[in-house]
C-alpha cells in the first residue's frame, strides 16, 4: 500500500465533500444597507436585498439586488444632505476613479454595470474627524436609521518589513502601535502595493483587507506593541506556490491604511470576519452579523478615520 | 393514595421485626480469577425470592429459618447449593467451577430479570459479550455499543458524546469506579477513554435514576474496571492498525490481593513522522493518545476490602508549519483516581466508603513569530461518599448515604504576549463549589406482584469565593468587577429529588413498570461548536447560571418469550428540563476572556418525549437485538430564535438499530450492526447578501434544517485459534495439549456499503459576481467511508 494511502486510511480522511440539495426553510427577504464614510470622503450607501440561499447567482441577479428609488439622508449635526443616486454606467464626469474604488470595479469596466449607490459631491457632508453622522433611509414606505462617529485617528509609531526565517527576500508587514489607555480603540488594517507592472499599470488598484483585518484594544489597552499582517493579495492566489503565498517581496512598496472605528462598527466587523473566516468549519457557531441599523434592515453604517504609512520592503 | 402511603410506612417501620429470620450473606467471586461477580441473582425457588449481588459482589438475603436450595445465577451459569438455615450464615462463594454449555449459561444468567426487576430504562453490558461485535478501527468500545441501544443516540459520526432520551451530553453522569469522568473521549470523540481490556462491565440507567445517584438529569453510565486476577498472572493485549493494548494482571498475595495494569497507545504520530518529509511545511504535525488504567485490590480481612483505581490518559495534537514558524500544541486529558473501602458490619449491613479525584484539563498553546498564546480550561473534583446497604429481610433492600464533592472549575484561563509585552487577558476564571447530597431508598415487595423502589435525595450546592464577577453595562462603558473573598458563600441552592419506580407482575413472563425521578444538576456544559469538542466548557452553577432541573416519567411493558430466550419491551417517556444553557446569539470564543462565562450564557427550558421498542434474543448461536425509538426533543430560550421553540441539536425522530452475532462454531463468530437514524438538525444560512464587496450569510431559525438520514452497516468476523495443539507422547501417540497462548483475529468492516453519511453541512461560495463565475452551494462533509480493520488479540 503506498505510504500516503496508508496515512489517509489511518486518519479516516478518505471521506469526501459533495454538493447536496436540502430543504433550508425560513427565508425572509431583508433590506441590506451598506454605508460608509471616512475622513475627507463622501458618504456612500449601497442598498440591496438579501437573496434566498438557493437563488440565482449570475451577474444579473447580483446587479438586480441593488435597489434604486430610496431617499437617503445624512446629517452631521449642522448639515443635512439628501444623497444622489448614482449608477456605474451613468456617472458624473470626474467621479469615475472614486466610484471605481468604492465599487471595486476597474474604471474601464464601469460602463458595463448598472450598479447603483447613493452618495453626494456636496463636501459639507463629507467625513470629518470627531463628527457624528446620522443616516436615514426611506424605502418602500419604511424608514431605517443609524449613526456613526468618525473617531480620532491613531498613527502607527513605525512600520517595517521583516523577513521570514526561511527566506531572505520574503516577509510580512510589521508595525509598532501605542494604544491610548484612556479610551476604547478599534482598528482596521488595509494595504495596497504601489508596485506597477512593466506597462506601468498598478499592480493593486484598491486597498485590500487580510482575512481578519480588525482588532480592538480589549487585550492591549495602553500597551505599545509590534504586530504584523500578511500580504492579502497573494495569500489565496492559486497561481503562486503555497509556500510563497502571503509574503511581501523585497523592494515592494506598500501603503498601509490603518482606520479607527467606533465600538458598534467594530462589533459588526468582528462578527463579519469571524463568519467569513469560519465558513465551512464544523467547530464554529453559526453567527449572524450584528447591525447598527434600526428598523429591521441588516448591514452597517460605518465611519472610519484612516491614517496612511508607506512601507518600503527592505531589511 | 393515603392508603398506599400508610401501607408503605407500615411496611418500612415493621419490616425488620420479623421473628425466626436468618440471613445468608457473603461475597461472590469468579472461581477462574477470583474477581467479584457483579449482578449475580441469588434465588430461592421455594420462596420465589431472591436478591442481586452488588458492584462489589456482596449479597445478603434474609429469610425464614429453613432448609433451602439456593440458586446462584451468573453469566458463568447457575449453581445450586443447599443450606440448612437455622442461623445466619456469612460465607464467600466461588462460582464457575461447574462447566456448562454456553446456551445453558445464557438462559440462566438473567432469567426473568427483564420482567421481574423494578429497573426501568436500565441496561447492563459486559465487555466480553461485545467483543465479537463490529468495532470501529478495531477498537472495542463500550460507549459505541451503548449508542446502539434504544433511547441513546450518538452525537455525530464516530462521536463519543451520547444523548439519552433527548437530554444533552452533560446530563449523563459517567462514572469510572465511582469517580466522575468529564470527558470520556479521545481523538475529538472518535474513541472512548475506556480501554476494553481494562473494563469489566457497564451499567446504563436512562430512566428512573435511583436516589443514590445525583448531579445529572438524564442518565448514569457506571463503568467498572477489572479487578485483576487473584489466582494467576496473566498477560493479554491486542495489536491493531492504529493502536495497541497491553494488560498485566495477577495476584500480589494469592486470593487476597491482586493488581491490574492496562496501557493503550496510538501510533499515528510515528507513522506521520515516517511519512511526512522533514522539509515539508507540516513536518511538525502529529497526534497521539495514550491511557493507563491501574487497579489494586486488597482483602484486608473477612469484613474489609480496599480498592485503589486510577486512570490517566492524554491526547496530544501538535501542528507545526515550518514556513510560517507557526506552531500549535493542544494537549488534553483526564486523571482519575478512587480509593474505596468496603466493610461488612453484619450480614445485613454493608458499607462502602470512597474518596475520588478527577482532573480534566484542556490546553491550547500557539506560537507564531513573536507571539505566544495559551489557553487552559479544566475542572478538578475532590469527592467523598459513604453508602450503606441494609438488608432487613428478603422483602427489603435499603440504601442510604451521603456524598460530597469540592469542585474547582477553570472555564477559561488565557495568557498572550508578544516578546516582553504581556497583553491584558483579565483574570483567570476560577470558580469553587461545594456539592453534596444525602439519600435514602428502599426497594421492597409490597405484594407478591408489586415491587417498589422509593427514594428521596436532598442535594445542595454552594458557590463560594474567591470569585470575581464582571459587571457588564452598556458597551460604550468599561466593565466593573465585584470581588468575593475566599469561602464567602455567593449563592446556595438546594432541593429535594424524589425518585419512584415500581413493577407490577402481570404473569411470570410479563410485567408493567413505571418510574418517576426529579433531578437537580449543578454543572453545565457549554459549547459554541456544532459538534462535541474537548474545547466545550464545563461551567458550574452560579448566582447567574441556576442549577438545571428536570423530571422524567416513564412507563413500560416487559414481556419474555420462549422460556426467556427472547425479551421484549415497550417504554414511553416524557422528560421536562429547565435552566438549560446556551451561548448568546453571536457569542465568540474570545468573549470568555476578560469576562465570566455565565455573562454570555442564556437560559431556557426543554422537553422530550418518545417511545422505545426493544426486542432481544439472548440465547443460542444467533443472538442480538433490535431497538427502535420514535422521539422528539425541543428547546425554548427567550433570548434565542425570537423566543420560539426549536428542535434540540440532536433531536432524532427515528432511531433504529439492529445488532446480531452468530457463532458458527468454536472458532468463528460473525457480527453485524445496522443503524438508521433521522439526520441531525443544524442551523444553515437562509439568505446571502453583499457588504463591502464581501459575501455574508444570514442564518435562519435555529436548528431548522436537517441533514440527510444516517444509516450504516458494519460487519465483523472473529477467528479464534485452536485451543490446543497436537503433541506426541512418550508412547508416540498424538495427544491434545491445551495451549497457553490463546489468540484471535478480529476483522471489522465499518460502513460496508460506503454510505456517504453527513458529518456536517456548510454553505460554500466561490468565484466573483463581476466575473460571472460566482456560485453558492450547500456541501456535505462525510467523515468515514468504508473502513476495514484488523486486530490481533492475545492472552496467556
Amino acid at each position: 500500500m503506498p505510504k500516503i494511502v496508508y496515512l489517509l486510511f489511518v486518519f479516516g480522511l478518505l471521506g469526501c465533500t459533495k454538493e447536496v440539495n436540502i430543504d433550508i426553510p425560513g427565508f425572509q427577504e431583508m433590506l441590506v444597507i451598506d454605508g460608509s464614510i471616512e475622513t475627507g470622503m463622501p458618504p456612500i450607501i449601497f442598498i440591496s436585498k438579501s437573496k434566498d440561499i438557493y437563488a440565482s447567482t449570475n451577474l444579473n441577479a447580483f446587479l438586480n439586488g441593488f435597489q434604486t428609488g430610496a431617499i437617503v439622508t445624512v446629517n452631521n449635526g449642522t448639515s443635512s444632505v439628501v444623497l444622489d443616486e448614482i449608477c456605474a454606467d451613468n456617472l458624473p464626469p470626474g467621479t469615475e476613479t472614486i466610484v471605481a474604488d468604492l465599487l471595486g470595479i476597474p474604471v474601464s469596466e464601469l460602463p458595463n454595470y448598472h450598479l447603483c449607490a447613493y452618495t453626494t459631491f456636496n463636501t459639507s457632508i463629507w467625513g470629518e474627524v470627531g463628527k457624528t453622522y446620522a443616516l436615514e433611509v426611506t424605502f418602500e414606505g419604511k424608514t431605517y436609521t443609524s449613526s456613526t462617529k468618525i473617531e480620532n485617528p491613531t498613527n502607527l509609531n513605525s512600520v517595517f518589513w521583516q523577513t521570514d526565517k526561511n527566506y531572505s527576500d520574503r516577509g510580512y508587514s510589521w508595525a509598532n502601535l501605542s494604544d491610548n489607555p484612556s479610551q476604547y480603540d478599534a482598528y482596521k488594517w488595509e494595504v495596497k502595493r504601489l508596485n506597477t507592472y512593466g506597462n506601468s499599470t498598478p499592480i493593486d488598484t484598491k486597498f485590500t483587507t487580510t482575512f481578519n483585518p480588525v482588532f480592538d484594544d480589549e487585550f492591549m489597552n495602553g500597551k505599545t506593541f509590534n504586530f504584523f499582517y500578511e500580504n492579502p493579495m497573494t495569500s489565496s492566489d492559486d497561481n503562486i506556490p503555497s509556500d510563497y503565498r502571503g509574503y511581501f517581496l523585497l523592494n515592494d512598496t506598500v501603503v498601509i491604511k490603518l482606520s479607527k472605528m467606533e465600538r458598534k462598527v467594530y462589533e459588526f466587523m468582528e462578527k463579519k470576519y469571524v463568519q467569513m473566516g469560519t465558513a465551512g468549519n464544523p467547530f464554529a457557531t453559526p453567527t449572524n452579523v450584528t447591525t447598527n441599523i434600526t428598523g429591521g434592515a441588516i448591514g452597517v453604517w460605518a465611519g472610519y478615520s484612516p491614517t496612511y504609512d508607506t512601507l518600503i520592503c527592505k531589511p | 393514595m393515603k392508603h398506599f402511603i400508610f401501607k408503605l410506612l407500615m411496611v418500612l417501620a415493621f419490616s425488620s421485626f420479623g421473628q425466626d429470620q436468618v440471613t445468608l450473606s457473603g461475597y461472590l467471586k469468579d472461581a477462574k480469577n477470583g474477581e467479584a461477580l457483579i449482578g449475580v441473582k441469588v434465588y430461592i425457588p421455594a420462596l420465589e425470592k431472591g436478591t442481586i449481588s452488588n458492584t462489589y459482589g456482596f449479597f445478603s438475603l434474609t429469610v425464614p429459618k429453613g432448609k433451602y436450595e439456593v440458586e446462584f445465577r451468573s453469566y458463568l451459569g447457575t449453581e445450586t447449593k443447599e443450606f440448612d438455615l437455622q442461623q445466619s450464615i456469612n460465607i464467600d462463594f466461588e462460582l464457575g467451577n461447574k462447566i456448562q454449555e454456553i446456551e445453558e449459561v445464557l438462559v440462566n444468567a438473567k432469567k426473568g430479570e427483564n420482567v421481574q426487576s423494578t429497573k426501568v430504562g436500565q441496561i447492563e453490558l459486559e465487555v466480553e459479550k461485545i467483543k465479537t461485535l463490529p468495532a470501529f478501527m478495531g477498537e472495542v468500545d463500550i460507549v459505541k455499543t451503548i449508542q446502539l441501544l434504544p433511547g441513546v443516540s450518538s452525537a455525530s459520526e464516530g462521536g463519543q458524546g451520547f444523548y439519552v432520551r433527548g437530554g444533552s451530553p452533560d446530563q449523563n453522569l459517567v462514572l469510572l469506579d465511582e469517580a466522575t469522568v468529564y470527558n470520556a473521549s479521545h481523538l475529538f470523540g472518535m474513541f472512548s477513554v475506556f480501554n476494553s481490556d481494562a473494563i469489566k462491565s457497564a451499567n446504563l440507567i436512562k430512566g428512573s435514576m435511583p436516589a443514590n445517584y445525583g448531579g445529572r438529569m438524564s442518565s448514569v453510565l457506571e463503568i467498572n474496571m477489572n479487578e485483576g486476577n487473584y489466582k494467576q498472572f496473566k498477560i493479554k493485549g491486542g495489536l491493531g492498525l492504529i493502536s495497541s493494548r497491553l494488560t498485566l494482571e495477577g495476584p500480589i498475595v494469592k486470593d487476597k490481593a491482586s493488581f491490574m495494569v492496562s496501557a493503550r497507545r496510538t501510533y499515528l504520530d510515528l507513522f506521520m513522522k515516517a511519512f511526512i518529509p522533514k522539509g515539508s511545511s507540516f513536518a511538525g504535525t502529529s497526534y497521539y493518545f495514550y491511557d493507563l488504567n491501574f487497579k489494586l485490590n486488597y482483602k484486608v480481612g473477612k469484613r474489609d476490602r480496599l480498592f485503589l483505581s486510577s486512570y490517566y490518559g492524554k491526547d496530544n495534537f501538535t501542528f507545526g508549519n515550518t514556513n510560517d514558524a507557526f506552531n500549535v500544541t493542544m494537549p488534553w486529558g483526564n486523571a482519575i483516581a478512587s480509593l474505596r473501602w468496603n466493610h461488612v458490619f453484619s450480614n445485613k449491613l454493608f458499607m462502602n466508603v470512597s474518596g475520588t479525584f478527577t482532573d480534566y484539563l484542556f490546553s491550547f498553546i500557539s506560537d507564531q513569530e513573536e507571539f505566544n498564546f495559551q489557553l487552559n480550561s479544566g475542572i478538578r473534583d475532590f469527592g467523598g461518599k459513604i453508602d450503606f446497604s441494609y438488608f432487613p429481610n428478603f422483602k427489603h433492600k435499603v440504601k442510604y448515604g451521603a456524598d460530597y464533592t469540592y469542585h474547582i472549575f477553570t472555564p477559561s484561563s488565557v495568557s498572550a504576549k508578544q516578546k516582553d509585552v504581556t497583553f491584558d487577558t483579565g483574570l483567570a476564571q476560577k470558580l469553587y463549589g461545594h456539592e453534596s447530597g444525602i439519600y435514602v431508598l428502599d426497594e421492597f415487595d409490597w405484594t407478591e406482584k408489586i415491587r417498589i423502589n422509593v427514594g428521596i435525595r436532598y442535594s445542595m450546592y454552594q458557590h463560594v469565593g474567591p470569585f470575581t464577577r464582571y459587571i457588564k453595562t452598556d458597551i460604550t462603558n468599561p466593565d466593573s468587577t465585584l470581588f468575593y473573598p475566599k469561602r464567602k458563600v455567593i449563592q446556595f441552592y438546594h432541593g429535594l429529588e424524589p425518585r419512584l419506580s415500581g413493577r407490577f407482575l402481570i404473569s411470570k413472563t410479563a410485567s408493567l413498570k413505571a418510574g418517576y425521578s426529579y433531578n437537580y444538576q449543578y454543572v453545565h456544559l457549554t459549547s459554541m461548536s456544532t459538534v462535541s469538542l474537548p474545547t466545550d466548557i464545563w461551567f458550574p452553577t452560579t448566582n447567574i447560571a441556576k442549577p438545571q432541573k428536570g423530571w422524567q416519567a416513564s412507563i413500560g411493558y416487559f414481556q419474555n418469550f420462549k422460556n426467556d430466550h427472547y425479551e421484549a419491551s415497550v417504554e414511553v417517556y416524557y422528560k421536562s428540563m429547565s435552566n438549560l444553557t446556551e451561548f448568546k446569539e453571536g457569542a465568540l470564543p474570545s468573549d470568555n476572556v476578560n469576562d465570566n462565562t455565565d455573562n454570555i450564557l442564556v437560559f431556557g427550558k426543554g422537553q422530550s418525549y418518545g417511545i422505545e421498542f426493544f426486542f432481544k434474543k439472548t440465547v443460542g448461536k444467533f443472538t442480538g437485538w433490535v431497538g427502535y425509538t420514535l422521539a422528539k426533543s425541543t428547546r425554548i430560550f427567550p433570548d434565542l430564535n425570537d423566543g420560539k421553540a426549536f428542535s434540540a441539536k440532536y433531536d432524532r425522530r427515528h432511531d433504529l438499530s439492529l445488532v446480531a452475532s452468530y457463532k458458527l462454531n468454536d472458532r468463528l463468530t460473525f457480527g453485524a450492526a445496522f443503524i438508521f437514524a433521522t439526520g441531525n438538525t443544524l442551523t444553515l444560512p437562509t439568505a446571502w447578501y453583499v457588504q463591502g464587496q464581501d459575501l455574508l450569510f444570514h442564518y435562519g431559525a435555529r436548528n431548522s434544517a436537517r441533514m440527510a438520514p444516517y444509516h450504516r452497516l458494519d460487519l465483523s468476523l472473529t477467528i479464534y485459534d485452536k485451543p490446543y495443539r497436537m503433541k506426541k507422547n512418550e508412547a508416540g501417540e498424538k495427544i491434545k495439549v491445551i495451549k497457553k497462548l490463546r489468540s484471535n483475529w478480529a476483522i471489522s468492516v465499518y460502513n460496508v456499503y460506503n454510505r456517504s453519511n453527513p458529518y456536517f453541512l456548510y454553505v460554500d461560495n466561490k468565484g466573483n459576481f463581476l466575473q460571472g463565475d460566482f456560485q453558492i452551494k450547500v456541501k456535505q462533509v462525510t467523515l468515514f467511508p468504508i473502513l476495514p480493520s484488523v486486530t490481533w488479540n492475545f492472552e496467556f
